[in-house]
């Protein structure tokens, strides 16, 4: 896994499909820009955490504390790995 | 068992695994969580890593923050929960919060008898053991390096606290303490905090370490459970030394202070404070008998002499038959036995046919020996006594005796002639430690192994009115063997009931229990009583004693219980003279 700018959207969600699968620990989950925590029952506010810090495993990256905070949606996610990475 | 491999402890596996627990048959425990960081990203944690140890976890997660309420009210959730474990789980982050507020010469004071206090008062209200987190130093400095020579610096305080709390639990034997400081430092400083998680969700440190607060949990939890290491077995060729004695000669193996020798001569050093702290060192050895006790008695450079060995077998059969002899003649689990070898192929048979026996790896390097075994934890203890020091002599003692005892015509003449004597009196304060800790480590003579801490010791030494808890110390001409066994009685309206029995496997066969019963059976003459009530709970250690009351005359009512009419009792003759007049209405 390199951080190698991966600018494609496409590419960066299927990567984070790959960690939400991971965290909710449900292969067949299929996450999509506008899914929020309402949508899936184990996304509480641990499971954010998790997410987050899987994330940055995934990534690379180093997320800050604004970064977190912005992040509702899965766009949101996409967006912000895409600003990251470029 | 204790794993000879590192866990596997990434954070999200474990997080997987815990939502998908099994632990049907599984003993369970009872944990208590008081934190002032977050619990919620720990409980799935320790359920997982507990779960892979055998154990099914029940834990009370305290409200956040609320360690001192739940601790004061005696009708808290955390009372009503009756914990067997309560972890006090204090972070250095809010320590950190506190110091910056209040600041000031009192900080330290504050903090430790704060804390001290809350022991206490957990300790008043019920006897679940307590295991406390000690704080990691904080990354960040105030005055650089000159932190330390300024008393009241956040760095200097928080170092002098670890020690205070070090030093009050060394006086308390039901606080345990957890080295989490110990943790960050390993991995260092710098990657444990994560002050943006801390500010999120009040993490208690950077996740991904998080499991490794778990698995300390899990392994001091289970050595209070009797999980411990009895006994270090080793081979001899390049694993004690460098070289094969057969072939280099005794002086010319490489072993001493310098050069070649030096990671072996460390490693023998490691071993030796082993044995000192009680854990029994055996060899097993592919060599001639004579040949491998050479660099023993005739090299300098060897720590470790003949004497620490207290069972030395060297021949050429295959070694697990070898380390089941090992294990019968010291009469202990093989799961309290760990092998160390350098030889991939005795290591693999080892771990083949004797599956119970912890087989580490062996670094390829005799520099990383000492280590390869201490990433493994494989020493844990919950408690340390001066008995301890002196095991592994009366271990030497005893095989003295087997010697021995084959000289003789008659087993009778050959104990008579031992001039055994034993003391037996209800738990007294001073002999608590040992108490507890031989409730916690026997495992064969033990008819209900339940592992009564040191503060439910306590509570049945001063329960007067209800409880006779006797313990007994045999010592005969070779040595002294200290305390051997506990028999726990309860005086009910009816019957005297024989609530807990178990005796070192040391002292076995030479008329112990039949004595304890002769005097079980004064006991409850003395005191009206005409039936006798005992309990026997198999498990998968203790069949030795499933006739243990069929001996003495008991009566079968139900699988597991016995009764004994008092009349019927036929006094045991034994060999054993009592050294003091049994004490049993000693007062307060």
């Amino acid at each position: 896994m390199t951080n190698v700018a991966t600018i494609n959207p496409e590419a960066i969600k299927q990567r984070l499909q790959k960690v939400f699968q991971d965290v909710f620990d449900d292969e067949t989950m299929q996450i999509h820009e506008r899914m929020t925590a309402a949508e899936v029952a184990d996304w509480d506010s641990l499971s954010h955490i998790n997410l987050v810090v899987a994330v940055e495993k995934e990534f690379r990256v180093r997320l800050t504390t604004a970064d977190v905070r912005g992040l509702n949606h899965v766009g949101d996610f996409i967006a912000l790995l895409s600003s990251k990475a470029a | 068992m204790i794993s000879a491999n590192t866990p596997d402890l990434d954070y999200l596996r474990l997080v997987r695994q815990a939502k998908k627990l099994n632990v049907t048959g599984l003993p369970s425990l009872k944990l208590a969580l008081l934190s002032d960081a977050a619990t919620q990203q720990f409980v799935p944690l320790l359920r997982a890593l507990f779960q892979e140890n055998g154990v099914a976890l029940e834990i009370y997660e305290a409200p956040f923050d609320a360690m001192e309420l739940e601790a004061i009210n005696p009708d808290s959730g955390l009372y009503q929960f009756r914990p067997n474990v309560v972890l006090l789980a204090h972070c250095t982050q809010a320590l950190r919060g506190r110091y910056y507020e209040n600041g000031g010469g009192d900080f330290l004071r504050q903090s430790s008898e704060q804390i001290t206090g809350l022991w206490s008062t957990i300790q008043t209200r019920c006897s679940a053991r307590i295991v406390q987190c000690n704080f990691p130093l904080p990354y960040e400095r105030q005055f650089g390096h000159f932190d330390l020579k300024v008393a009241h610096s956040l760095y200097s305080s928080v170092s002098e606290l670890n020690m205070r709390l070090a030093e009050a639990a060394r006086e308390q034997g039901n606080v345990l303490l957890c080295d989490v400081e110990a943790l960050s430092s390993t991995i260092g400083r710098k990657y444990w905090f994560d002050d943006r998680l801390w500010n999120m969700s009040k993490a208690f440190c950077r996740l991904e370490y998080l499991p490794q607060v778990a698995q300390a949990l899990v392994e001091i939890v289970l050595a209070t459970r009797g999980r411990v290491v009895k006994c270090v077995v080793l081979d001899l060729d390049n694993t004690l030394w460098g070289g094969v004695v057969g072939d280099d000669g005794a002086n010319s193996v490489a072993i001493g202070p310098h050069g070649d020798g030096e990671a072996f001569y460390h490693f023998q050093q490691f071993l030796l404070s082993l044995k000192q702290r009680g854990i029994l060192l055996a060899v097993c050895s592919k060599n001639n008998y004579d040949t491998a006790l050479l660099p023993f008695a005739e090299n300098p450079g060897m720590v470790l002499r003949r004497d620490d060995i207290t069972v030395f077998i060297a021949n050429w059969e295959n070694k697990a038959g070898n380390i089941r002899k090992i294990r019968a003649t010291l009469e202990i689990g093989l799961d309290s036995m760990v092998f160390l070898d350098d030889n991939a192929f005795e290591r693999n048979l080892v771990r083949q046919m004797l599956p119970g026996v912890i087989v580490p790896e062996m670094p390829e390097d005799p520099a990383d020996y000492v280590r390869a075994l201490c990433e493994c934890n494989l020493f844990e203890t919950s408690s340390f006594s001066a008995e301890d020091m002196a095991r592994a002599d009366l271990y030497q003692q005893e095989a003295g005796r087997r010697e021995q005892r084959a000289n003789y015509a008659s087993v009778g003449e050959y104990l008579e002639s031992l001039d055994m004597r034993i003391e037996v009196g209800r738990f007294t304060k001073a002999k608590l430690p040992r108490i507890a800790q031989l409730l916690q480590r026997s495992n064969q003579f033990n008819l209900t192994t339940r592992r009564h801490n040191e503060a439910e010791c306590e509570r049945m030494r001063l329960d007067w009115q209800g409880c006779i808890p006797l313990c007994a110390s045999l010592s005969d001409r070779l040595g002294d063997h200290g305390l051997i066994s506990i028999v726990i009685l309860e005086r009910t309206p009816d019957a005297l009931v024989i609530r807990d029995w178990l005796m070192s496997c040391r002292v076995l066969t030479r008329g112990v229990e039949q004595f304890l019963m002769n005097e079980v059976v004064e006991i409850a003459q003395q005191n009206g009583y005409k039936i006798i009530l005992g309990e026997y709970v198999p498990t998968a250690k203790n069949a030795m004693v499933q006739d243990f009351f069929a001996q003495f005359g008991f009566e079968n009512i139900d699988a597991t219980h016995w009764r004994l009419d008092v009349a019927n009792y036929v006094v045991n003759e034994t060999y054993i003279q009592p050294a003091l007049e049994p004490v049993f209405a000693e007062s307060n």
